[in-house]
C-alpha cells in the first residue's frame, strides 16, 4: 500500500513537472463554456428561459421616438425581449426592484431633431442591477438595433424625408402618414442585410449605483453555467484521463513499468500506484474545475457531499476506462485512437455539448445510462434543480457501477499482462 | 548464487526457451551470448519474475523466484535492455525513487544514491535533468538504478547496445567492478568481443538452447585450435563443396555468394595451397586469417555468424 502510494505520488509529481497536454486539455471545458455562452446563452430565451422584459420610456414623444418601439420589437429582437412602455423612471425603478424587468430604454427629448439633423442622437440604456443575463441580452440587441438603425438612417432616407416634410409643413400628420413612416422604418430594417453607415446613433449605458445581490432564475449567469458547465467538465475530464493514462502507456513501451515490477514492490503495487495516480489526479482536476466554475462562472457549489459522490465515481470511471484501453492496446497510437473514439461516442450519447435535458425522450433516457451522461445530469440535478443526495440514487448507481466495472476490468487485464 | 535449471517457455508457436540451465557464482560474470531472438531477454525475464516459465526452476541466493518473488527481488538488481529512466527528473531524483522502491529511505537512501553516482561517474551531473545526458551517461545511470540496494545478483541485458567504443569500455569496467564487489552477474550480449573481454564464463545460446558453455579457454579448446580463413569474392556452394573435397585438411564452415569461411590448423602453412586452388572455387578478392575465437565456435555451433 505504501509502495503504491509512493508510485502514485511519483507519477503525480511527474505530471506537475511536465504538465504539457494536461494544461491544454484543462482549458477545453473553460473555452467551450465561454463559446457556448456567447453562442447559446443569448438564445436561451427561446428555450427554457423566459424572454427578458425591457421597459421603454419615451421622453421625446415625437414621430421618430414613437416609431422606435416598432423597430425594436419587430424582427428577430422580439424573440429576446418583450417591450413594455412606462411613463417615468420611477415606475421603471419600481419594476426593477420587483425583478420584473431587465432593462430600461430611454428616448431622451430632442432625439427626433438630433436624428433629423444628422447630429449625435443617444438612446439611454439602464440595465437592472440585480440581473445579469437579461440586461446583457437586451443591451446587445439594442446595440445591434442601433447599428441597424444607423444603417436604416442611411438607407431609409425616404421615411426621414417624409418626416422632415411634415415638420416643415407645420401640420399634424394623418394617421395614414404615421403608419407609412413607421412601416418605412420597419421594412427598411428588415431588408437591411449589411450593417453600414455608422453615424450618430449610440447607446449610452447607465449603471445606477453599486450593483445589488444578483437573483432570479435564468437571468443569472451562474444558472446558465450550472446548466452547461458540468457536461463540459465531464468531457474535459475524459480527455484528461486519456492523456494521463497515455503516460502510463508510454512508460510501459519504454520499459519503465517492467523496471518497477522487478523491484520488491511487485506488480500489484505498480498497478495500484497507477490507479491511485489517475483517480487522485482526475479528482483534483475536477475540484479545480469546480472552483473555476464557482469563481469565474459564478456557479453556486451547493451540496458538496453530493458533488463529491458523483465526482469521485466519475473519476474512477474515467481512470478505469482509459487504463483499460491502454492495457489492451499494443501501441500508443492504438490506445490513442481507441480512447478518442470512446470519448467521442460517450460524449455524444451523454450530451456533453448540449445538455441531455434538451434531447428527445428516448435519447434522454439513453443519455443518463452512460456514466458521463449520468454524472453530468447528476451535477445539474444538484446545481440547478437543487435535488438532495437521496434523490440522486439512480445517477450515482449508474456512475459508480460503470466506474467499478471499468476499473475492475482494467486491473484484471493489467495483472494478466504483467505476468506473461 | 544464480541457479537456472531446465527452463522452457513457449510464446504461442515460438519456442523461446527449450531447456536452459546454467549457474553463476558470487563474483562471477556469466555471459549469455547469442544472436537476436536467441532467448536472452526471455531468460532474464524468468530470472526477474516477469516471465513465468512453462517448466523449470530459477532461484537467486537459494530463493525460488516463482514461489517467493518478493524476497528474490530484494537480492536482485536488474539493468534492462532499454534505458528505463524518468526524463522529467534529475539523475539523483531518478535514483532516489528507485531506491525507495527497494525499501531505502532517509540517510541510507541518500548515501546509497551518492555512492552509486560516484561509482558510475555521474556525481558531478547529479542535479541535471537527464534529458541533457548523452547516450553513454544514460546507460551508466540505467545501470546505477539497478545497483542502488547492493544486490547479490545483477542481471544486465545488453547494456552497451548502440554505444561508441569509449562508452562501452567504461561500462565494461563498471561491470567488472560490480562482480569484484561480490555480485553474481548475468550479462547478455551479441557482441563477441564483449563476451571475450568481460566474462568469466560464457553460455552460447541460440534458438532457446544453450549450445556450449565454459570459460573462454574451454570454449576455444572446444572450437579446436583451428584458425579461420575467410575468403571474400564470388562463390557457388556446389562448386566449393566439390572442390574442397580435394583438400581434406580444410573444413568448410560456411559458404555464401560473397563469403567462404574455412577452418584449418596452422593456417599459414596451407594458405599457399588454398590460393593455388582458389581459381577453381570462384573469384577471390580478399583473403584473411582469423585467430581461433568464440566466433569460430559460434559459427560451428550455429552455422551462422554472430553479427546483427
Ligand atoms: N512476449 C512475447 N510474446 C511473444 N513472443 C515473444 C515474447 N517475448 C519474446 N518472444 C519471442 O521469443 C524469442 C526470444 O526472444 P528474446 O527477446 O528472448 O531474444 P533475445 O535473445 O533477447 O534477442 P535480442 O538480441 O533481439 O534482444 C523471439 O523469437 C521472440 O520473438
Ligand atoms: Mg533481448
Amino acid at each position: 500500500m505504501t509502495a503504491a502510494l509512493t508510485i502514485a505520488a511519483h507519477h503525480i509529481r511527474r505530471v506537475v513537472r511536465n504538465p504539457g497536454l494536461i494544461l491544454l486539455l484543462l482549458a477545453i471545458p473553460l473555452t467551450f463554456a465561454i463559446i457556448e455562452y456567447a453562442a447559446f446563452g443569448r438564445t436561451v430565451a427561446k428555450g427554457t428561459l423566459p424572454p427578458a422584459t425591457v421597459l421603454f420610456l419615451d421622453e421625446d414623444d415625437t414621430l421618430v421616438s414613437s416609431a422606435l418601439p416598432q423597430v425594436f420589437s419587430g424582427g428577430p429582437a422580439k424573440d429576446f425581449f418583450e417591450l413594455s412602455q412606462v411613463q417615468s423612471k420611477s415606475e421603471a425603478v419600481r419594476l426593477f426592484k420587483r425583478g420584473q424587468a431587465a432593462a430600461l430604454i430611454v428616448v431622451p427629448s430632442g432625439f427626433q431633431s438630433a436624428v433629423l439633423e444628422g447630429k449625435r442622437a443617444e438612446l439611454g440604456f439602464y440595465p437592472n442591477p440585480v440581473q445579469s443575463i437579461g440586461p446583457e441580452i437586451a443591451r446587445s440587441m439594442l446595440e445591434m438595433t442601433a447599428l441597424i438603425g444607423n444603417g436604416l438612417y442611411a438607407k431609409a432616407l425616404e421615411p426621414i424625408a417624409q418626416i422632415r416634410a411634415l415638420v416643415q409643413a407645420e401640420r399634424e400628420p394623418t394617421s395614414d402618414e404615421v403608419a407609412a413612416i413607421s412601416r418605412g422604418f420597419f421594412e427598411a430594417g428588415r431588408r437591411l442585410s449589411s450593417l453600414q453607415g455608422l453615424s450618430g446613433l449610440t447607446v449610452g449605458v447607465q449603471r445606477p449605483g453599486a450593483s445589488a445581490v444578483k437573483t432570479g432564475f435564468g437571468n443569472d449567469p451562474g444558472q446558465f453555467f450550472a446548466y452547461v458547465f458540468p457536461g463540459l467538465v465531464v468531457f474535459g475530464l475524459l480527455l484528461i484521463a486519456q492523456a494521463l493514462a497515455m503516460r502510463l502507456m508510454r512508460d510501459r513501451l519504454r520499459g519503465l513499468q517492467r523496471r518497477l515490477v522487478v523491484t520488491p514492490v511487485g506488480p500489484s503495487a505498480v498497478i495500484l500506484g497507477g490507479v491511485f495516480y489517475l483517480v487522485a489526479a482526475l479528482f483534483a482536476l475536477l475540484v479545480f474545475l469546480g472552483i473555476i466554475g464557482a469563481v469565474v462562472f459564478r456557479i453556486q457549489l451547493r451540496d458538496p457531499v453530493s458533488l463529491v459522490a458523483i465526482g469521485a465515481g466519475f473519476a474512477i470511471f474515467a481512470s478505469g476506462l482509459h487504463l483499460l484501453s491502454v492495457s489492451l492496446a499494443r501501441s500508443d497510437r492504438g490506445a490513442g485512437f481507441v480512447g478518442s473514439v470512446i470519448v467521442l461516442v460517450l460524449s455524444l450519447i451523454g450530451g456533453s455539448f448540449v445538455p441531455a435535458e434538451q434531447y428527445p425522450p428516448f435519447l434522454r433516457s439513453l443519455a443518463v445510462l452512460v456514466p458521463n451522461g449520468a454524472a453530468q445530469q447528476g451535477f445539474i440535478d444538484v446545481l440547478v434543480h437543487k435535488l438532495p443526495l437521496a434523490a440522486l440514487g439512480g445517477r450515482l448507481a449508474v456512475v459508480w457501477s460503470w466506474g467499478l466495472a471499468a476499473m475492475g476490468l482494467a486491473v484484471y487485464f493489467e495483472q494478466r499482462r504483467l505476468r506473461s | 548464487m544464480i541457479e537456472v535449471s531446465n527452463l522452457r517457455k513457449n510464446f504461442g508457436d515460438i519456442e523461446a526457451l527449450k531447456g536452459v540451465s546454467f549457474s553463476v557464482r558470487a563474483g562471477e560474470i556469466y555471459g549469455l551470448l547469442g544472436p537476436n531472438g536467441a532467448g536472452k531477454s526471455t531468460t532474464i525475464g524468468v530470472l526477474c519474475g516477469l516471465v513465468v516459465p512453462d517448466s523449470g526452476q530459477a532461484s537467486l541466493d537459494g530463493i525460488d523466484i516463482a514461489r517467493r518473488p518478493v524476497e528474490a527481488r530484494r537480492v536482485l538488481g536488474v539493468v534492462p535492455q532499454e534505458v528505463a529512466l524518468y526524463t522529467e527528473f534529475t539523475a539523483r531524483d531518478n535514483l532516489s525513487f528507485f531506491g525507495r522502491l527497494y525499501g531505502l529511505g532517509g540517510s541510507r537512501l541518500s548515501e546509497a544514491v551518492e555512492q552509486v553516482l560516484e561509482r558510475v561517474g555521474l556525481a558531478d551531473r547529479a542535479r541535471e535533468p537527464i534529458e541533457r545526458f548523452s547516450g553513454g551517461m544514460l546507460r551508466r545511470l540505467n545501470i546505477a538504478a539497478g545497483l542502488l540496494h547492493g544486490p547479490k545478483a545483477v542481471l544486465m541485458d545488453e547494456p552497451t547496445v548502440g554505444l561508441d567504443p569509449q562508452s562501452r569500455a567504461s561500462i565494461l569496467e563498471l561491470v567488472r567492478s560490480i562482480a569484484a564487489g561480490g555480485a553474481a552477474v548475468v550479462y547478455t550480449t551479441h557482441y563477441l568481443d564483449e563476451a571475450e573481454r568481460l566474462c568469466d564464463r560464457i553460455g552460447v545460446i541460440d534458438r532457446g538452447s544453450i549450445l556450449a558453455e565454459g570459460t573462454l579457454q574451454e570454449l576455444r579448446d572446444a572450437a579446436g585450435a583451428r584458425e579461420i580463413i575467410a575468403l571474400r569474392g564470388t562463390f557457388a556452394a556446389e562448386v566449393v563443396t566439390r572442390e574442397m573435397q580435394k583438400h581434406p585438411e580444410f573444413e568448410v564452415l560456411k559458404v555464401t555468394d560473397g563469403e567462404l569461411l574455412l577452418t584449418v590448423q596452422r593456417a599459414e602453412q596451407h594458405v599457399a595451397a588454398l590460393l593455388a586452388a582458389a581459381s577453381s572455387l570462384g573469384t577471390v578478392r580478399e583473403v584473411a586469417i582469423r585467430q581461433p575465437s568464440l566466433e569460430s565456435l559460434f559459427i560451428k555451433l550455429t552455422g551462422r555468424e554472430l553479427r546483427e
